[in-house]
């Protein structure tokens, strides 16, 4: 399993070995080998460019690393830019080009990585699903008990609650952007992302934010073996006079025939008591209304 | 798109209602050697079956409804028609405190084959596609407080000793606390028949895939029905000659403290498949030498059709009765489950799952194999279900040797 401290060996000990190795300092100085050999007046005027010449590196990555959570944060913005909101959600499964099915979700989010979703489909009514963090429970309308399901379960169904429920990036993810590239016409911001939890539901996001306005525009999902799962699409709306997402096309990997469209209904202010997010609440009534 | 799409209807005059209609089809072989062959026309054994369901499920104002009218039939016999309230109940209350008055489905527990601590509803678990549950009529507080809850729960408060332990009169505590990845609950009931039970459960997920549980339950009082025991010296021809008129050739046997604990875990990968496995114990169920009692005095009840002076009615009922054994809620005390599913992670709506149970001490086993398809608004499902054993297992006793079962159900 790729988890964030595995990625991050992976990749980060590059910046640790272009730093260390003195072929690197060499090179950094001017490129030749023969300067390890060379006296202590030439390594003395090597040294304070190298030194500089790394800094600006450091500097470079840690702006960058800045970048990543600040793009991150804008492109939150255009999915919910609510502490705690009702967001309700309608999917729609395409087989082709036909509509295979459609869902319908009210997901309620609060601080703290607390979401409540509750299935409204007549196929699904009475279930629900609430997610603490990294932990989750579903509840099934014949049983007057929270089952605890694992994040794995989380990801089955017909479209993963994960992805109904989860509209931010910033708290979840961090990572480095990796370049530039055209989606489309839109200019984006290629972002590497890995998910600082256990909980999240794709350990690893290649994300597209347009470099001008910083939406999101694109994202590949990947599991957790490192296996890109579903590309993802952001289609951009304007709702009540601001620019934000209005719809999420979801396109399986494996049976690119099957499209998934999350379409954002409406997102409104709203905040539930704590106990709502207390599991062995949801087998109560109040949450349907 | 916001304004383009409409929400569903959560009608602003308070009626907010689902109706799904389901048609399920079962369909029995008998065990053609089975030892209580000449019982069982009197038995619904080995009987097809069938039933047409409207569910009605939703509000009415603040009163939460679950409503079925069925249709249902068997081979052999007229069909019933019959309207059942499963649930009419009030949730209410703010803050902390909160209070449900009417009929609710309370049936819960961490397990998925044997559920320990499920001491108010008492589901019957391994069902074929069951019935929707019929709620227990009860008053209910619960309280809040961070991530603990408890609530007390007064159920069938006009009963005491109903027709089975769930219609029972009985008052519940039970309590729930989440530590981090681990959620536990603890159960404390009395009522006239069990008087004390108190248990507890866990239900934990170390690892993003894992997902391991346990229950344990211990009652001041158990139950379970046996064949009537024979004395030692007795001529069992003639005892069981006398008592093949009497419909107690079974008896409820009392049981001093008896105990139920379930261990199990459920792996899932991110391809869909998934593996529960579980073991539990039932100290309330029949032990092996029950079972073999029951297989003994069959076969002297088969050694006394046409013998002259013993009615051969008075056999065949006696057989017939004996085959109520099969309806202990736990037919043995040990139990080994494996189940294997996949659920298409891709979201075409196929799943598909084997489901093996073995009996150890000679129970024998049975594999059911499903699978089922979720479109916009139908759901179809069907199986297969075969028993096995060796002989006088409980499995191989079991008249019937296979199922074959069929759902199909229509949402709007």
């Amino acid at each position: 399993m790729c988890n964030f401290k595995t990625y991050c060996a992976a990749r980060l000990p590059r910046w640790a070995v272009l730093a260390s190795s003195p072929i690197s300092l060499i090179c950094l100085g001017r490129c030749d080998p023969s300067a390890l050999h060379s006296n202590r007046s030439r390594r003395f005027f090597e040294v304070p460019k190298t030194v500089f010449l790394l800094a600006a590196l450091l500097v470079s990555a840690t702006s960058f690393a800045a970048d990543v959570k600040t793009l991150l944060k804008q492109a939150d913005e255009y999915r919910l830019n609510l502490e705690s909101a009702r967001v309700d959600t309608e999917v729609r499964v395409f087989k082709g080009d036909a509509l295979d099915k459609t869902r319908l979700y009210t997901v309620y989010i609060k601080p703290e990585r607390r979401s409540l979703v509750v299935f409204r489909s007549p196929v699904e009514r009475g279930q629900k699903m609430l997610m603490l963090g990294d932990d989750f429970w579903l509840v099934m309308p014949s049983s007057a008990r929270p089952l605890r399901i694992t994040p794995m379960q989380k990801l089955l169904g017909d479209a993963s609650t994960g992805d109904v429920a989860t509209l931010t990036w910033s708290g979840d993810y961090d990572g480095k952007i990796v370049g530039e590239e055209k989606v489309g016409d839109i200019v984006c911001h290629k972002l590497d992302i890995v998910g600082q939890r256990k909980g999240v539901s794709y350990p690893r996001i290649v994300l597209y934010v347009a470099k001008n306005g910083s939406f999101p525009v694109k994202a590949e999902l990947y599991v957790a073996s490192d296996k890109l799962a579903k590309m993802a699409e952001f289609k951009m709306g304007n709702v009540d006079g601001r620019k934000q997402v209005t719809t999420m096309i979801l396109t399986d990997h494996l049976q690119k025939d099957r499209r998934t469209e999350v379409h954002y209904l409406s997102r409104s202010a709203k905040t539930l008591s704590d106990e709502y997010y207390n599991p062995a609440f949801l087998v109560r009534a109040e949450i349907d209304n | 798109m916001g304004g383009v799409l409409a929400l569903p209807a959560q009608a602003e005059n308070g009626i907010d209602l689902t109706y799904t209609s389901r048609v399920v089809g079962e369909f029995h072989q008998l065990r053609s050697d089975s030892p209580f062959a000449a019982g069982l026309a009197r038995t619904g054994f080995g009987r097809d079956n069938g039933r047409f369901e409207e569910e009605v499920r939703g509000k009415l104002g603040p009163v939460s409804l679950l409503l079925t009218g069925s249709h249902s039939g068997q081979e052999g016999q007229k069909p019933k028609a019959r309207l059942v309230a499963n649930e009419v109940f009030i949730d209410f209350g703010s803050g902390a405190d909160r209070f449900t008055v009417g009929k609710k489905i309370l049936s819960g527990d961490v397990g998925y084959g044997f559920r320990p601590i499920d001491v108010v509803q008492r589901e019957a678990r391994m069902q074929l596609i069951p019935k929707t549950l019929e709620g227990i009529p009860n008053l209910m507080w619960e309280h809040y407080s961070g991530q603990q809850a408890w609530s007390l729960i007064l159920a069938n408060p006009d009963q005491n000793r109903g027709a089975d332990a769930s219609k029972d009169g009985s008052l519940t505590l039970r309590y729930y606390n989440r530590i981090g990845a681990t959620d536990l609950h603890g159960v404390a009931r009395y009522s006239s028949r069990y008087h004390l039970e108190t248990g507890a459960a866990f239900s934990s997920v170390p690892e993003s895939s894992l997902e391991i549980h346990g229950s344990f339950l211990i009652q001041q009082r158990g139950e379970r029905t046996v064949p009537i025991r024979l004395p030692a010296n007795a001529n069992p021809i003639l005892l069981l000659a006398r008592s093949a008129d009497d419909p107690n050739i079974l008896v409820s046997e009392s049981l001093k403290n008896p105990a139920k604990a379930l261990l199990g875990a459920t792996w899932t990968t991110d391809n869909g498949w998934s593996v529960l496995a579980e073991t539990w114990w039932d100290g309330t169920a029949p032990k092996p030498s029950d079972w073999q009692n029951l297989a003994r005095q069959t076969q002297i009840r088969n050694a006394m059709l046409g013998m002259p002076g013993i009615p051969a009615e008075g056999v065949s009922g006696a057989l017939a009765l004996s085959t109520r054994m099969f309806q202990n809620p736990s037919p043995t005390r040990r139990g080994n489950l494996l189940r294997v599913s996949w659920t298409d992670p891709a979201g075409s709506g196929w799943s598909t799952a084997l489901d093996v149970l073995q009996r150890p001490q000679g129970g024998g086993w049975t594999a059911t194999l499903s699978a089922a398809w979720v479109a916009d608004k139908l759901r179809i499902e069907g199986g297969y279900r075969r028993y096995g054993g060796t002989t006088n297992s409980f499995y191989r006793l079991l008249p019937e040797r296979q199922v074959f079962f069929a759902g199909f159900s229509l949402a709007f």
